[in-house]
């Protein structure tokens, strides 16, 4: 009922600039999607399309079984929540969440029910009757999605609900809206610039770039095997370590150490052509000490505390930089010469061009 | 405090005074001349009377144009103010090329409008319009004077209020009349009530347009009928243009203060800084 279908989807504004670039997408019903890229990477602007207040230059736009993509944004029977909320300064906070009643003609008294069951849903009982600029940051923001909800719409569309939080508000609200958005199964497309919150909130992330779409999975396929050197940057807290590395004859060398045939083969594919590549590991997955079939010799440069993990940055002989994670108290030394052994599961290697060259059976979701 | 610090503050305050007084002395005339059986050019402790209200409202014409003021200086304030926020709703919305040249263009055009430059082809065009004598003319008139610089203050209002609000209305189905009921002009409200309060006033203070587009003299408002109480002499019969300033003021003042308390003015001002 509240699929959502984008094909061959082009927003070209005014001046030329082109924000979206014949993007194909289906978001399932009930599933909770982010959208995530760089600034002006068009999220926005996609989602401002699904909701009508942009119009397509060209491709198609279905809602459930609806063709919409030349409907008014009012047809849609989708409800936004905006980056500054968008709450009616003059109005109380039970008319604000009432308001999508108010033009569907519902009368007074049904219109305050409403409002106070779905506000007592959200915890905003005893702050009805005040005005939006009475209420703290999170307040607002519920009552934005109070107002969302009252609708019932077939889908939700939040363009960064998060971002006007401060950083501990947003990690309680980041937990509520995954909970809320669990309990109403509610196609929900949100729009955010951190790959933290879009790892942790959805279903589903698509990773856009220049209004293209770069990779669609889950935030495990997103996180563990990122389709080019463009999302693996993008994505991880710490950023994956990428080192320059060459292919000769089946042997991979790199940061001075030789990785064999028999291994480089599984992180390369069979009959991988000669030439530069990039191995890339997360941080998470390099140990110190030496493990597995690739070690190299290092010297501690940086060690960063992150509280319960710790964050060490080490520079070969070769004058490669290598990060790894490791367990707080088992670092070593600033100026400490290390093994450093990235686990070989985790190990990705990208072609000249950035494409992810290794194959699906090599890094498994689960760690081994 | 040194005594040089001493005597600059002494200095200041004697020249507020005097800058006070200079300004509080037609006040101070206005509300004290009316009462007085000889009211003359100076302000003074009056003879107290209300015989100079008695002698005007044997005039025949006082409370009629009093009436005629409040019909023209209504009219033109109700349709400053709607044409005024239709317009500049508009122009803060939709992307005009070459907006603030038409906004400048007119700011610069309506102080000509009104202005006695233009009298003679306003008379024409009011004359082929067959509005001479009319109210109607001179309300039109009016609120083609006053539009410009309302819409230009308006659009800053409208230009403050963040265009989510109304998509945020719009998505939930709102229609483009809805979206102006119940967002738009909620919101521009305490800039609608200044321009509607500035625009009775000044309509409520003119003269020259309908001196000279009205004929009637039961038509005409207080403003001209203030002229009639001079001799043909020029001279002015004070007792009678004394009572009728303030019957004259006091509307306005009343209004300012009820607008003042209701809606509360806030003037951002047409310019951005
Ligand atoms: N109304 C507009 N007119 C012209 N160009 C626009 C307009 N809105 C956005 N753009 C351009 O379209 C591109 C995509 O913008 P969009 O707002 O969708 O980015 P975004 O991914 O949401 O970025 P951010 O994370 O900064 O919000 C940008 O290059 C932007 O400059
Ligand atoms: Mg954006």
């Amino acid at each position: 009922m509240g699929e959502i279908r984008i094909e061959g989807l082009t927003k070209v504004y005014s001046g030329n600039v082109t924000a979206l670039d014949r993007l194909d997408l289906t978001i399932n019903d009930g599933e909770f999607f982010a959208l995530l890229g760089p600034s002006g990477c068009g999220k926005t602007t996609l989602l401002r399309t699904i909701a009508g207040l942009e119009v397509a230059t060209s491709g198609r736009i279905h809602i459930g079984e609806r063709d919409v993509t030349k409907m008014s944004p009012g047809d849609r029977d989708v409800a936004m929540v905006f980056q500054d909320y968008a709450l009616f300064p003059h109005m109380t906070v039970s008319d604000n969440i009432a308001y999508p009643l108010r033009i569907r003609k519902v009368d007074q008294a049904s219109r305050a029910q409403t409002a106070a069951r779905v506000g007592a849903g959200l915890g905003l009982n005893g702050l009805l009757e005040r005005r939006p600029g009475e209420l703290s940051g999170g307040q607002q923001q519920r009552v934005a999605l109070a107002r969302a909800m009252a609708c019932e719409p077939s889908a939700f569309l939040f363009d960064e609900p998060l971002s006007n939080l401060d950083a501990r508000l947003r990690l309680e609200a980041r937990t509520f809206l995954k909970g809320l958005q669990h309990q109403l199964g509610v196609t929900t497309v949100f729009v955010t610039h951190d790959q933290a919150e879009a790892l942790a909130m959805a279903d589903r992330i698509a990773v856009m770039e220049a209004g293209r779409l770069r990779q669609l999975g889950t935030p495990a396929e997103i996180f563990h095997r990122p389709i080019d050197t463009f999302v693996a940057n993008f994505i991880g807290s710490a950023p994956m370590t990428m080192l320059d590395a060459d292919l000769v004859r089946g042997r991979l060398y790199v940061a001075g150490t030789t990785i064999e045939q028999e291994v480089a083969v599984r992180w390369s594919g069979p009959d991988p052509s000669d030439g530069p590549v990039v191995l890339g590991i997360r941080p998470e997955y390099v140990r110190v000490g030496a493990f597995g079939p690739m070690t190299v010799q290092a010297t501690i440069r940086i060690v960063e505390n992150l509280g319960a993990t710790v964050l060490l940055t080490a520079e070969t002989a070769s004058g490669d930089r290598l990060q790894a994670l490791v367990p707080d108290g088992t670092q070593p030394a600033v100026g400490a010469q290390v093994e450093l052994s990235p686990v070989a599961e985790r190990v990705l290697l990208y072609d000249e061009e950035g494409h992810l060259m290794t194959p699906a059976t090599q890094a498994a979701p689960a760690p081994a | 405090m040194s005594p040089q610090a001493f005597l600059r503050r002494v200095g200041f305050v004697l020249f507020l005074a005097v800058v006070t007084a200079f300004w509080a002395l037609p006040m101070l005339w206005l509300v004290t001349a009316p009462f007085d059986a000889h009211p003359g050019l100076t302000v003074r402790w009056p003879e107290w009377t209300l015989d100079n209200f008695r002698r005007l409202s044997e005039s025949p014409y006082a409370f009629s144009s009093l009436r005629n003021s409040v019909l023209l200086a209504g009219g033109a304030m109700i349709l400053v103010t709607v044409f005024g926020a239709l317009a500049a709703y508009a122009l803060s919305r939709v992307h005009v090329p070459g907006r603030g040249a038409i906004l400048y263009g007119m700011l610069l055009l309506s102080s000509i409008v009104t202005g006695t430059a233009a009298m003679v082809p306003i008379f024409q065009l009011m004359f082929t319009l067959g509005l001479i004598d009319d109210r109607t003319g001179v309300i039109l008139v009016l609120t083609g004077g006053l539009l410009p610089a309302a819409i230009f203050v308006l659009k800053d209002f409208m230009d403050a209020t963040p265009r989510s609000y109304e998509e945020s209305a719009r998505v939930f189905g709102a229609s483009p009349t809805q979206v102006l009921r119940h967002v738009v002009l909620p919101i521009a409200r305490p800039g609608l009530a200044t321009i509607a309060v500035w625009a009775l006033v000044n309509a409520w203070g003119d003269f020259l347009t309908a001196y000279i587009l009205l004929r009637d003299p039961t038509k005409t408002p207080a403003g001209v009928v203030m002229y009639t109480f001079y001799s043909e002499g020029g001279q002015a019969n004070l007792p009678l243009i004394s009572a009728f300033s303030v019957l004259y003021a006091l509307p306005v003042v009343v209004l300012y203060i009820f607008v003042s308390r209701r809606y509360g003015f806030r003037f951002h001002g047409g310019i951005k800084s």
